[in-house]
């Protein structure tokens, strides 16, 4: 399957934006970049057709992040730097080279986006899931189906997750916000 | 933006808060949209409570983190959380206690028809409770930053 123009771009945008932030001397520019490279992930989600994950990427990544890490930034000190770049370190870009060279020796084996024959839609469970989910949950949206019924206690599982996070950061940090 | 400016963190504008002031009603009613309508199209609790939090966000950065703090009542967040995780463990122990299995929403239906869309929906809510209140508690958390805790007893041991 050829990437369409729209895909091309895209997928330069996000790792222009990767590169910015892994390579920004200045801290806030390196956050501005890793906003800039979530919301482009996010519509790379769209276009993959997966919305709920794409809405999560930019409500997450994009927004709620950003905010933390502007204000992680504000409490602390950002020094003024004159070069507008880190220096490059041979021995990290082998290290990162050979990490991304593997991975992507391995893209080559995915079976295309929407085959019918990719081994996760010929499975029981998938058709099972896509036979009964609407019917049995009443719901039209086969993720929320998944997430909120069949697999239910996953999901509380990963919302005590997100509770006792929140809770502990607090409390390990001592502060009265969750009075 | 440096350490030994923070209290002049915020700035006051009236063109911020008069937007926030129009737009806060429509992003709080957008984030229940994502909660409920999650069962019918994309999104669903986490998102939805993602986006709700940001309302508090938006006002603290409009009319100030310390006066935002003021307002909200730490009380509800924290009753929002731990109601959220009630709820879902409430729907979902219910069930068994019913005679069903674990989250089984047909258990429901003699209390109303549709049991599973609407315990579905219910579920849904209970997270984005629980996202939306961790969410604002770390930003407020995070906003406050870590050098005014002076009485700390135990500094040596972090």
């Amino acid at each position: 399957m050829t990437p369409t123009t729209v895909e091309i771009a895209l997928i330069a945008f996000v790792l222009a934006c990767a590169v910015g932030a892994a390579m920004l001397k200045d801290v806030l520019a390196s956050v501005m970049a890793f906003a800039a490279y979530s919301l482009g992930v996010s519509i790379i989600w769209l276009v993959l057709q997966a919305p709920d994950v794409g809405l999560t990427e930019a409500a997450v990544g994009a927004g709620i992040m950003t905010i933390l890490f502007l204000l992680a930034l504000a409490n602390t000190v950002r020094p003024d730097e004159d070069r507008l770049f880190e220096p490059v370190s041979v021995r990290t870009v082998v290290g990162v080279g050979v990490f991304v060279a593997v991975m992507a020796a391995s893209v080559p084996a995915l079976p295309a986006i929407g085959d019918p024959t990719a081994p996760v839609t010929g499975g029981e469970v998938t058709q099972y899931y896509i036979e009964n989910a609407y019917d049995q949950t009443g719901v039209h949206n086969a993720v929320t189906a998944v997430l909120a019924a069949y697999r239910g206690f996953d999901t509380l599982g990963e919302a005590v997750v997100v509770f006792v996070a929140g809770i502990a950061a607090l409390s390990v940090l001592r502060q009265e916000v969750f009075a | 933006m440096s350490a030994d400016t923070e209290p002049g963190l915020y700035v006051e504008s009236t063109i911020i808060m008069t937007t926030v002031r129009v737009v806060a009603p429509f992003v709080l009613t957008f984030a229940l949209f994502v909660m409920f309508h999650g069962a019918d199209s994309p999104g669903g609790g986490f998102q939805g409570g993602v986006i709700a939090g940001s309302v508090v966000m938006m006002l603290a950065f409009a009319y100030g983190i310390g006066s935002t703090r003021d307002w909200v009542d730490i009380r509800i967040v924290a009753a929002l959380a731990s109601g959220g995780v009630l709820t879902f463990a409430t729907i979902g122990l219910g069930s068994i206690a019913l005679g069903g299995t674990f989250l089984e929403y047909t258990e429901y239906t003699f209390i109303i028809e549709k049991a599973s869309k609407y315990g579905i929906e219910l579920v849904e809510l209970g997270i984005g409770a629980i996202v939306a209140s961790v969410a604002i508690g770390l930003f407020f958390l995070l906003a406050a930053g870590f050098g005014h805790v002076t009485d700390e007893p135990r500094e040596g041991e972090r």
